[in-house]
């Protein structure tokens, strides 16, 4: 069988072309759709930067296989949220919509053509199997949102986490995911596993700086994050529930991937990084 | 009656030919007749006084009838029969000795025990019968139950045969009695047959002999009050953990609306109970018995109904029947068009411990570039999907999830096809945007196995088509296998009342005649929707699943977290699919379970790699009794049907009896198969008890002879004199003296006195 490797194949090419001029609409015309507040959706915010509750969010209706979803969760700061939103919202939308082009590119996934924030304690969460949560270091979750996030984990659903730096925001992270999956441990996933092997051979985790430092050159780390890891947690049957990207940001990768500034190899990694993911959580 | 009017038996008439012994032509006879009416015709007509036209009709009338009766009798009316030549016949009497003569319903209080009847008429040489037989013909007699022997002393009869085989105690008599002649077979039965021998060619054989059967029957034609578990159908070899759904049917008297608990044990105790309501009108009605399979091995699985009050027989309540539970891993191909959610769900909660599916995956996940796993090597499927029948075949089920049919080549499509109607396997279309008419299926040697219409339009990504529908089991899904959530059926049904929507993404037409519908799907809007289909195509069978988020009920908040609607339902619906999915070798036996002594018939079908029938296999089977003892069988082509070859044996032990067979050709293995027997006492004689008048006048109509019960039983001996086997001679027997034609005259006569006395003319 062929396997595509990763140096070989550009991922992003033309993405930028592709996304001008986008404009990031919520949904298709031609399908019916449910709508619906974030203020009625997460129900009661907790001490954090929800920020402005008043736009719709996108809810796939069951039409399409696979909706890119972005977890909602409360936190102490704002983080790199737009327009002052909580740090649920860095990157967002456009990295996002900007993945599924590559994802829709790259695979045959029947996947939604955009971005699908849901808040962790909204019953709806249990529709989409694949939950996307970034800036974990300022998370702050609520008990419906630990109890929610619990449940979809527990009902199969996978965690993809990623851009969080240091020790501090691990520390809090893992605070924070041991309030969720208390008798869980988190362990190193070795890159003999199947997720590093089953669309793209992934064969070193690279470091995937955020946009400033991709352009400037300068460094890939933050605060004292100098090392990628890609750890995870499974559940006592082995299944895999959550995957942790520590000392890395694939969402600016992502994000940034049309910028002819940011360093292709970072976004090429991101891409295969995320598209193994997401297959690996379909197939297993 | 009859008898009693015209003298003879209608047997005797039927035999006889009518004659006029005068010998007078008819034309003279005619002439006499209307030389005496014309005269009184004319007479009549001429007189005139105080009679009326009519009078005078009908006293005419009654007139020429007496004389037409004279002259009728003049004529010397009679019947030539043949007749047998007296003890120089012998006529061989039958008597059943099986264990349901011992039932007490004979006798004018219906408390007697049946053998009653044998010894009253034939066990006595002074009763009436027997005389007569005695007088007219040399009496032979046998006994018989499940084989038949001379009898030379009714007090041998014990009336303990397991089993009642009519059609090889008439062939033990007529060879018996081959050398001798013979004016009929006297059988004295119930007539309550339980073996699995047809009758046809035993009837065929007397009947080409002119050797008559007079079937003697006793017992009641249907009892007053009972309960019976008439018979149980499963599937003889399930998985391991297999729901199970059996049909029982249940027959009854005299118990209509009442409620009864069937009971279900297996080899742990009690798997199954169900409540019953008998009906109300017809004596039986099927139920479903739903349980699960657990523990390896050959079990018996035992269907009851405790006794009740006043019930004709006590022991025909229970039926026992043979599962063989099997541990082995039947392998399954699931191809998918696109990575779907279903796939990791499928692997992760509905199979991932099952040690008895193996599972291989190949999933397109992009233009070109697969993912497989789940296969037995690296090797396997390493090339794409299957391109010969031989790699195709080796699975037991096929499963397609949203893959467009451009994919496969036309050979492939037809494999796909042959896969269900030649090798017997079983084929699932899931749906998806790829599948079905959405995928251009239509038109396709796998749309005319599909059970569902594909027809336009079809979705397209253009045009989606999307519905949310509730699913519940239709009418006939409600007592399937696949549909059992819970323990009992009314339970199962609810739970799927609280089930949320799936999605379908396919438009597929109507269930296709003589395919069933098993889960249906309802919108808000209350349009149904297929969900679950399947028909039987050839030798195997194909399913089509519309919904495309099954998974859901795994995920949904709605259903709670340790509810296993999503791994039961697959479960089942893998079970269902590998089931009973034939291999290249199948051993079977007729039945599976056998009395001691009976010879046991094996019939084992041998298919090449491509599934298709070979003549010149080498079959071996080696039988292990109970005890470890082996016996080898080397098994001979039947001729008569391609791909079979047959073996029989006969067991020397009680119990369960492996039979593993073997086939191979020209040094090469084709495949092995084990079936199970089991050896027992049975308990047959106790169902289907109740005279069966019809089987025993079918033995009368056949072959020239007369059924009777024990209430006219006493013109036997008469009929059998004119039965027309053995040496006969011709006899004549006079009709001018039958008691209907003298009273046939005196109210003719009497007639007219009264008319005349009635209209003043006396």
């Amino acid at each position: 069988m062929e396997v595509w490797r990763s140096k070989s194949f550009l991922v992003v090419a033309g993405l930028g072309v592709l996304l001008g001029g986008t404009t990031l609409a919520h949904d298709s015309p031609s399908l019916p759709r449910h709508t619906e507040t974030v203020e009625e959706a997460s129900g009661q915010a907790y001490g954090g930067y929800i920020g402005d509750r008043n736009f719709v969010i996108s809810r796939g209706n069951g039409l399409h296989e696979f909706y890119f979803t972005r977890a909602i969760y409360s936190s102490w700061s704002r983080g790199y949220g737009r327009r002052g939103r909580g740090s649920w919202a860095t990157d967002w939308p456009k990295a996002d919509v900007q993945f599924l082009w590559g994802l829709k590119r790259l695979t045959n996934i029947d996947a939604y053509d955009f971005d699908n924030p849901v808040t962790l304690d909204n019953p709806d969460l249990r529709r989409y199997p694949f939950l996307y949560m970034l800036e974990v270091g300022a998370m702050q979750l609520t008990p419906p949102e630990v109890e929610g996030l619990r449940d979809y984990l527990t009902a199969g659903g996978f965690l993809f986490v990623d851009d969080f730096w240091g020790t501090y925001e691990w520390q809090v992270f893992e605070h924070e995911i041991y309030k969720v999956l208390p008798s869980h441990e988190i362990v190193e996933l070795p890159l003999d596993h199947p997720l590093f092997s089953n669309f793209y051979v992934i064969e070193e985790i690279l470091q995937v700086p955020n946009v400033g430092n991709g352009r400037s050159g300068y460094g890939t780390w933050e605060q004292d994050g100098y090392v990628p890891h890609v750890r995870a947690i499974f559940d006592d049957d082995g299944r895999l529930l959550v995957l942790i990207n520590w000392n890395t940001d694939l969402g600016d990768a992502w994000e940034w991937a049309e910028d002819p500034w940011y360093p292709l190899t970072y976004s090429n990694f991101a891409y295969q990084m995320a598209v193994n993911a997401i297959i690996y959580a379909m197939s297993h | 009656m009859f008898e009693f009017f015209f003298k003879y038996s209608a047997y005797v008439y039927d035999k006889g030919e009518f004659v006029l012994a005068a010998g007078w032509p008819a034309i003279i006879a005619t002439a006499v007749l209307a030389a005496i009416a014309i005269p009184v015709i004319l007479r009549y007509s001429s007189v005139r006084g105080k009679s009326s036209r009519l009078d005078r009709s009908v006293l005419v009338t009654i007139r020429l009838c007496v004389l037409s009766i004279i002259l009728f009798l003049l004529l010397q009316p009679s019947l030539a029969v043949s007749t047998a030549v007296p003890q120089e016949n012998f006529v061989g009497i039958i008597l059943d000795d099986s264990q349901s003569m011992q039932l007490t319903d004979y006798g004018d209080e219906r408390l007697a025990p049946r053998s009653d009847f044998i010894h009253e008429l034939f066990g006595n040489e002074n009763s009436k019968l027997m005389m007569e037989l005695n007088e007219r013909f040399k009496p032979r007699f046998f006994r018989f139950s499940d084989s038949a022997e001379r009898l030379e002393d009714l007090n041998e009869l014990s009336y303990s045969g397991e089993q009642t085989r009519v059609g090889p105690a008439l062939d033990f008599a007529h060879q018996e009695l081959a050398a001798v002649p013979l004016s009929g077979l006297i059988i004295v039965t119930d007539g309550a047959d339980n073996s699995i021998d047809g009758l046809s060619a035993s009837l065929q054989s007397l009947r080409a002999n002119s050797i008559p059967v007079f079937p003697v029957g006793v017992g009641m034609e249907r009892f007053n009050r009972d309960i019976e578990l008439t018979s149980v159908e499963a599937p003889t070899t399930v998985l391991a953990g297999s729901q199970v759904s059996a049909d029982v049917v249940i027959e009854h008297k005299g118990f209509s609306g009442e409620t009864v608990l069937l009971l279900v044990e297996g080899p742990d105790g009690i798997v199954g109970t169900q409540e019953v309501e008998l009906p109300n009108q017809g004596d039986s009605t099927v139920v479903k018995a739903q349980f699960t399979t657990t523990r390896e091995g050959p079990h018996l699985y035992s269907f009851r109904i405790a006794v009740q009050d006043d019930e004709m027989v006590r022991n025909n309540n229970q039926r026992d029947i043979l599962i063989v539970v099997q541990d082995r891993q039947d392998k399954v191909l699931y191809v998918e068009g696109e990575p779907t959610n279903r796939t990791g769900f499928l692997r992760n909660f509905a199979i991932d411990d099952d040690p008895n599916l193996m599972l291989g995956v190949f999933m397109r996940m992009a233009e070109n570039k697969f993912w497989r796993a789940g296969f037995e090597s690296a090797e396997e499927l390493a090339a794409g999907f299957p391109t010969t029948r031989e790699e195709l075949f080796q699975y037991k089920a096929l499963i397609v999830g949203s893959f467009e049919a451009d994919f496969f080549t036309t050979d492939q499509r037809q494999m796909i096809h042959d896969f269900v109607s030649q090798r017997g396997g079983s084929f699932l279309m899931l749906g998806g945007r790829n599948a079905f008419g959405e995928g251009g299926w239509q038109n396709t040697p796998v749309a005319e196995i599909l059970p569902v219409e594909l027809v336009p339009p079809f979705a397209s990504a253009i045009d989606p088509f999307y519905v949310d529908v509730f699913v519940t089991p239709t009418l006939f899904g409600r007592t399937h296998p696949v549909t059992q959530m819970a323990d009992s059926l009314e339970l199962s049904l609810q739970h799927w009342q609280t089930l949320p929507p799936l999605g379908i993404v396919n438009q597929v037409g109507k269930v296709k005649p003589g395919a069933v519908s098993v889960l249906e799907g309802k919108t808000v809007n209350d349009e149904t929707h297929v969900v679950l289909a399947y028909q039987r195509f050839g030798r195997g069978k194909a399913l089509a699943f519309t919904p495309v988020n099954q998974w859901y009920w795994q995920m949904a908040f709605e259903i709670p977290l340790e509810d296993l609607t999503h791994e039961t339902l697959w479960q089942q619906i893998f079970r269902w699919l590998v089931n009973e999915v034939p291999g290249q070798v199948t051993a079977s036996t007729v039945v599976d379970r056998f009395a001691p002594g009976a010879p046991v018939t094996v019939t084992v079908g041998v298919l090449d790699d491509n599934f298709i029938e070979i003549n010149n296999a080498a079959v071996t089977a080696i039988v292990t009794s109970p005890s470890g003892q082996t016996r080898g069988l080397e098994l001979d082509w039947t001729v008569d049907t391609d791909g079979e070859y047959i073996a029989t044996f006969i067991p020397d032990e009680e119990g369960f009896h492996q039979i593993h067979v073997w086939a191979g050709r020209d040094g090469k293995a084709l495949g092995e198969d084990i079936a199970h027997v089991e050896i027992a006492k049975l308990s047959t004689e106790a169902f289907a008890a109740e005279r069966r008048s019809a089987l025993l006048a079918r033995l009368a109509q056949e072959t020239g002879g007369r059924l009777y019960s024990p209430e006219n039983v006493a013109s036997l001996p008469d009929d059998l004199r004119v039965s027309e086997g053995g040496t006969t001679v011709l006899e004549v027997k006079d009709l001018w003296d039958l008691p209907l034609i003298f009273m046939l005259l005196v109210a003719l006569v009497g007639t007219e006195w009264s008319y005349r006395k009635v209209r003043g003319l006396a």
